[in-house]
């Protein structure tokens, strides 16, 4: 068609475009605003001081890294609160492999030093919302056996995994722990984006992994979820034992 | 005396009263800590009570002595006598020479007929171990049938990967890798078949055949729960550690139009352990 | 009286009462440890009778359903019927999960019992001439045994067992020239094929456990006829045995000790978790699980196939796969060696003739520095099949332990066989020539000033 109807159209539709792309980038760059709490110098300043105090030795002040620590520019804020809140870091000795332990830090300082790391490296992941009573316990186990149990073990008990690591426990994960471990992938762990394993599905691992914690084990003692390694060494020791020793009170010794 | 039998009859005390909660514990609706515990106090009790009845009730039942063989043993002649019973028998047989020869020609003959329904058990393997169900052109899907894309995996990550239609194929199985671009050394002949920072391997571990389901992201090792064996992702997934003697074969990939990703062919090599049809 | 009527009642139908007489008057020694057996015995009995329970229940179908049961994190999930059949057994029938705990606690006892049982036998040289057959007996039932708890705990269809049933297939297909075939008829195709569930459940409630209760029942009849070795006591004559008669105390013995045994196998069936299938999830052939072994007795298989080393043979167009060594052969040769072993030990020592009384391990150096180096072996490579658990334990990097384990594996045998085969000879020297006890005298001072001595005391 030709004439002023074709031209309105046009305009109608290039109108339309633009709007929509900039609703789209609109959207991203609001979701990459900085926390409320940032917002606060005091806040800041806080977590400036922590960092020089505690990580600018490994990291460098700028967050650039030495030879003692990684460049934390492209760690994003889940990758940070992660190594904080489960203990990790800061390391006493850099050659030390990184392992779960007690936090150094109180979660206000936690967040603290999150706000002060991206504000000086900005971008990276942002620490995942991990809602775990929204998950689904069945969709959870399919997800847990499908990408997790071959290095945590199927109970979640954690196992070796070569590479001088062991996989951890996932006993005393939170949902938020488990959602920035699953995403960021630290140490020798994958890392699975929102291709692999949906909102849906993170929701549901974490629900799965807080339920295994306290249930599952109908059976009883359940040694350590490790197997029949574990079952083997019971059978013997104590089933075999016991036996061995009421033979050895009713049986003659000579 | 008194206080053996005292033990004896409070062990079988216990198993009474053991055995009658465990009526208790089943009709109010079963426990399996209480059942194993109440079943091995009751089995225990009467266990217990035997036991120090037979070692401790009967001392006068002292030990005897008795010769080994009973009867009287047996002399050269009923062992020549028993020798010639036999004997006899086996020479009636042995005379008829010809008639002989044609039943151990008929036993023969029945025994390899007794293995035909042997060979009923199961089809020929023919090639079909060299065969999966990739072909030139097949989506890749993951388990639950969503075809994968060039956005499904971010750097680090790795997905379970079937041809489309066969989800959960055991021999098709794949696992596509996702690595910095740039950092793939695979053997000439393959290097096509992997688009920038994406490479697939067959799942199946060459050593015994388990799913390699283990990925060492920052080592870019892919590692099999079974035995340990440990394959280079970034070198054709050639084996580093551990007893698989070949590396998994590469599943050559090019990403299709509509930005889902296709297999170009078959396998680079036959999947799973080895055999000895295996050239 | 009954008894008295139950008696002539049974000789007038089978003529047996000096049967009844002459066998209930029959002497077994005493030793504890010659009651292992009977520890075997009673575990079987046990795996019995929760056996024909847990068959009542179970479904050895692959066919796929939707599970609806009560435990959650299954439902609605693709499983198998017989996966489904064990969740219900374990959630929804009562006494169901106990009753498969003690089924499967005591698989594991009475393996582990036979081979306490085997360790025994060769270290008092019971094996020798004229038990060689029984002994032949005990070594097939110690395979049978294994045979019938790796079918058994495949039964459930859930990704662990799947795992161990792979490897298995792969070491059959393995086998030079005849492998690919022996694998495809024996386990219905290409794995995983359909008719491998109903097979293994043929084998685990039917096949095997006839070859079990027929051989024995063979092997109790010759230690009936042939009656039991012992260490002969002082002052009996050789040709002879001393011990308990059957009737009423060994009886009452035994059976109180086949309660105990159930006592121990129903304790850990309800107290200790065993197996839990429903964590594992069902079999799917792409699932990857750890840590990964099988059950106890087949774990070192498991530490030889971990630490072998990565060769394979090719020749003239043909693969002699990685496997066969470790996983055909080896195992083939052990347990033949292991069967054929009195027959071994007559040869290289000579000795053909009858024995009837047992043998302490002193009195045999090579013998029992053999046996040890043997348990030896074994327990390295069980140590070997579980490393990264044991890794984990131990806070340590698994593929370095691989390292140690490898050389533990010939180091362990070779010391412990030297280190025993030398304790017995010196317990056995200080036995043919013991330390005399140091004698007293009394020295007294006599009424002249001088000394006397008492005479011994």
């Amino acid at each position: 068609m030709a004439g002023p109807a074709h031209a309105e159209a046009r305009l109608l539709s290039r109108i339309l475009r633009v709007g929509l792309t900039i609703a789209v980038l609109g959207q991203i760059a609001w979701s990459f605003r900085p926390g409320p709490s940032a917002a606060q110098p005091e806040f800041e300043a806080e977590g400036r001081a922590l960092y020089e105090a505690n990580c600018s030795t490994c990291h460098a002040l700028g967050a650039t890294g030495t030879p003692n620590g990684p460049s934390l520019l492209d760690s994003g804020p889940a990758a940070v609160d992660f190594m904080l809140r489960t203990g990790r870091m800061p390391l006493a000795n850099p050659a030390d492999q990184p392992e779960r332990g007690q936090p150094k830090f109180t979660p206000a300082q936690i967040d603290a030093l999150v706000a002060y790391v991206s504000s000086i490296a900005p971008g990276g992941l942002p620490i995942p919302t991990v809602d775990a009573s929204q998950g689904d316990l069945a969709l959870g186990a399919r997800v847990f056996l499908d990408n997790c149990a071959a290095c945590h073990g199927a109970g979640a008990s954690g196992d070796s995994v070569g590479g001088g690591q062991i996989a951890p426990s996932l006993y005393e994960a939170d949902p938020t722990v488990i959602g920035e471990a699953v995403r960021i992938g630290p140490g020798l762990m994958p890392t699975f984006g929102p291709g692999t394993i949906d909102q849906a599905e993170l929701d549901s691992l974490a629900a799965y992994l807080l339920w295994l914690r306290d249930n599952g084990d109908e059976g009883g003692l359940q040694l350590g979820r490790a197997g029949a390694v574990a079952e083997g060494f019971i059978a013997i020791v104590v089933g075999l034992g016991i036996l061995i020793l009421v033979l050895r009170l009713t049986g003659a010794k000579r | 005396m008194k206080r053996s039998e005292r033990l004896v009859a409070l062990a079988f005390v216990v198993a009474i009263i053991s055995a009658l909660a465990l009526f208790a514990v089943y009709v109010r609706g079963g426990n399996p800590q209480a059942e194993g515990a109440l079943l091995a106090l009751a089995l225990g009790g009467v266990g217990a009570g035997l036991l120090l009845w037979a070692t401790r009730l009967m001392p006068q039942i002292r030990d005897e002595t008795q010769p080994r063989t009973q009867a009287t043993p047996a002399t050269d002649a009923d062992r020549e006598a028993a020798a010639e019973t036999v004997e006899a028998g086996v020479e009636e047989i042995r005379r008829r020479r010809f008639l002989a020869r044609l039943l151990l020609g008929a036993a023969g003959a029945l025994g390899l007929a007794a293995l035909i329904p042997i060979r009923s058990l199961g089809r020929s393997p023919g090639d079909s171990l060299l065969r999966t169900k990739w072909t030139a052109g097949a989506r890749l899907v993951t388990a639950d049938g969503t075809p994968v894309t060039t956005s499904t995996l971010e750097v680090g990550s790795f997905v379970t990967v079937f041809p489309e239609g066969f989800e959960g194929s055991a021999d098709s199985q794949a696992v596509l890798v996702s690595v910095e671009p740039g950092l793939l050394h695979l053997p000439p002949e393959w290097s096509d078949g992997a688009p920038p920072g994406l490479v697939a391997y067959s799942k199946l571990c060459t050593h015994a055949g388990c799913p390699v389901g283990l990925y060492l992201a920052a080592t870019h090792e892919l590692r099999c729960p079974c035995h340990q064996s440990t394959f280079d992702v970034l070198n054709g997934a050639r084996p580093v550690y551990g007893p698989a003697p070949r590396p998994l074969p590469q599943l050559p990939i090019e990403v299709g139009d509509d930005d889902v990703l296709r297999a170009t062919g078959e396998f680079t090599g036959p999947v799973g352990p080895s055999f000895w049809e295996l050239a | 009286m009954i008894v008295r009527r139950l008696v002539d009642g049974v000789d007038e139908r089978l003529d047996a009462s000096s049967f009844i007489k002459h066998n209930l008057r029959k002497v077994f020694p005493d030793h504890w440890s010659f009651m292992l057996g009977e520890l075997a015995l009673y575990s079987f009995a046990m795996l019995l009778l929760t056996g024909i329970f847990l068959s009542l229940f179970f479904v050895a179908s692959p066919a796929e359903t939707i599970y609806q049961g009560p435990y959650a994190p299954m439902q609605g999930r693709e499983v198998s019927l017989a996966y489904e059949s064990v969740l219900r057994l374990s959630f929804e029938v009562r006494a169901g999960l106990v009753m498969r705990q003690t089924h499967h606690w005591a698989a594991l006892v009475f393996v582990a019992s036979m081979t306490a049982h085997l360790v025994r036998v060769f270290f008092t040289g019971a094996f020798r001439r004229p038990r060689e057959l029984s002994w032949i007996i005990g070594v097939t039932l110690l395979v049978a045994g294994i045979g019938a708890g790796f079918t058994g705990y495949s039964l459930p269809d859930d990704l662990l067992s799947g795992t161990g049933l792979r490897i298995i297939d792969s070491a059959v297909l393995s086998i030079p020239v005849a492998g690919t075939w022996l694998a495809y008829l024996f386990f219905g195709g290409e794995f995983p094929a359909p008719e491998l569930l109903s097979r293994l459940f043929v084998m685990h409630i039917f096949l095997i456990p006839a070859v079990i209760t027929g051989l024995l029942s063979v092997h109790l009849a010759l230690v009936w006829r042939q009656t039991h070795t012992q260490f002969r006591p002082k002052g009996t004559l050789e040709g002879t045995v001393t011990g308990t008669p059957v009737w009423p105390k060994f009886a009452l013995k035994s059976v109180g000790l086949a309660f105990m045994t159930f006592a121990v196998l129903a304790g850990l069936g309800g107290l200790v978790q065993i197996n839990p299938v429903w964590l594992y999830g069902p079999f799917v052939p792409y699932g990857a699980l750890s840590p990964a072994q099988p059950d106890f007795y087949a774990g070192w298989l498991e530490g030889i196939l971990r630490l072998w080393p990565n060769w394979e043979l090719h020749l003239f167009g043909h693969t002699i796969g990685n496997l066969f060594l470790p996983a055909v052969v080896l195992p083939g040769i052990i347990f033949t060696g292991l069967a054929l072993w009195p027959f071994i030990e007559a040869r290289a020592t000579g000795d053909t003739a009858v024995h009837h009384d047992a043998q302490r391990p002193r009195d045999e150096p090579v013998r029992s520095g053999i046996g040890a180096a043997g348990i030896a072996f074994f327990v390295s490579l069980m140590l070997a099949g579980s490393n990264d658990v044991l890794a984990k334990f131990l806070q340590v990097e698994v593929d370095s332990l691989n390292g140690v384990l490898r050389v533990l594996v010939f180091l362990m045998p070779a010391i412990t066989g030297v280190v025993v085969w030398w304790l017995c000879r010196d317990l056995g020297a200080r036995d043919a020539a013991p330390i005399a006890r140091p004698a007293r005298s009394e020295i007294r001072r006599n009424a002249a000033g001088g000394f006397d001595e008492v005479e011994d005391l």
